[in-house]
């Protein structure tokens, strides 16, 4: 299984990996969605109902935790996150817009068929986001 | 003969009194009030604890239902609509269970349990938020089926 990423997923999650509140960010998006398999990631709330393709929000780490938006392209065994957004601390929201949902799924549909993707892998218990071969460490 | 009858009487007043005293006393001690306290305090705890587990049960359930592969026709979205309707209703009532609770927690009571149990009910009023939105509001945003649609056939 491959994992992608949206640009705002990597942006949330840089500005999020700073701050003492979600130091566990990283380890949790390590733990749930790497070293798995892609049927194992089928679960949490979908979105789009019987779609085909899951988009799917994801409460990780508990109901004061985070929230992850990913959609699982399954012939092609790849996850797509979306976007993520902690429940408290000081960036914390309850949810996000349906407008703002529906964006995103926007945004991913037009960034896979661009190819305007970042690649998603974990080296050192690190996460690297990779576009076009060049790593970029956060 | 009624002297000592009296006297005996007496006596047992006596004793009467001196033994209530002592078990009203034995009953009162400090440790018997805590301990008393205690053991409320933790069928309390466990009470919320079961009700926590309950609602997360649920709340499981109802995510699952998410997963229908299956055509919803306006049948099932009145259907769905009523268990919007009724997670609704339970999430104002445990809410006002959480209220009454609360006032432990304020004196540091069962603040853990308690945490727990909003936490559930949170989840509770999640949930009913994205039945909406996934039954109701999503597709009726412009491009969003047809959009799903599209990522199906990628």
């Amino acid at each position: 299984m491959k994992v992608f990423c949206l640009e705002n997923f990597k942006e949330e999650f840089c500005k999020l990996k700073g701050k003492k509140a979600y130091k566990t960010l990283e380890s949790d998006i390590i733990k749930y969605f790497f070293h798995k398999d892609i049927a194992e990631l089928n679960s949490g709330t979908r979105l789009n109902q019987n779609a085909e393709a899951p988009y799917i929000k994801k409460r990780i780490n508990g109901s004061g935790g985070f929230r992850f938006y990913f959609l699982i392209l399954l012939k092609e065994e790849n996850l797509y996150l979306m976007f993520v957004h902690p429940k408290n601390g000081p960036d914390g929201s309850s949810n996000i817009t349906d407008e703002s949902k529906a964006l995103l799924l926007k945004k991913v549909h037009d960034s896979i068929i661009n190819g305007d993707l970042l690649n998603v892998e974990v080296v050192d218990k690190t996460l690297f986001f990779k576009k076009n071969e060049k790593k970029e460490f956060v | 003969m009624e002297c000592l009858t009296a006297k005996d009487r007496i006596i047992d007043s006596v004793k009467q009194v001196r033994n209530d005293s002592f078990a009203d006393k034995k009953h009162f001690t400090e440790e018997q009030i805590v301990n008393s306290f205690l053991d409320n305090l933790l069928d309390f705890k466990k009470s919320l604890s079961e009700k926590s587990f309950k609602i997360n049960e649920l709340n499981k359930s109802l995510e699952s239902l998410t997963w229908i592969n299956e055509n919803m026709d306006d049948d099932c979205l009145r259907l769905i609509n009523d268990l919007i309707a009724a997670m609704k209703d339970y999430h104002s009532t445990l809410i006002r269970h959480y209220v009454n609770a609360s006032i432990l927690k304020d004196k540091g009571i069962a603040k853990d349990e308690i945490k727990e149990f909003k936490n559930s009910i949170d989840d509770l009023k999640e949930m009913f938020i994205d039945f909406e939105s996934i039954y109701f509001h999503l597709p009726q945003i412009p491009g969003f089926k047809e959009t799903s649609k599209e990522l199906s056939l990628i």
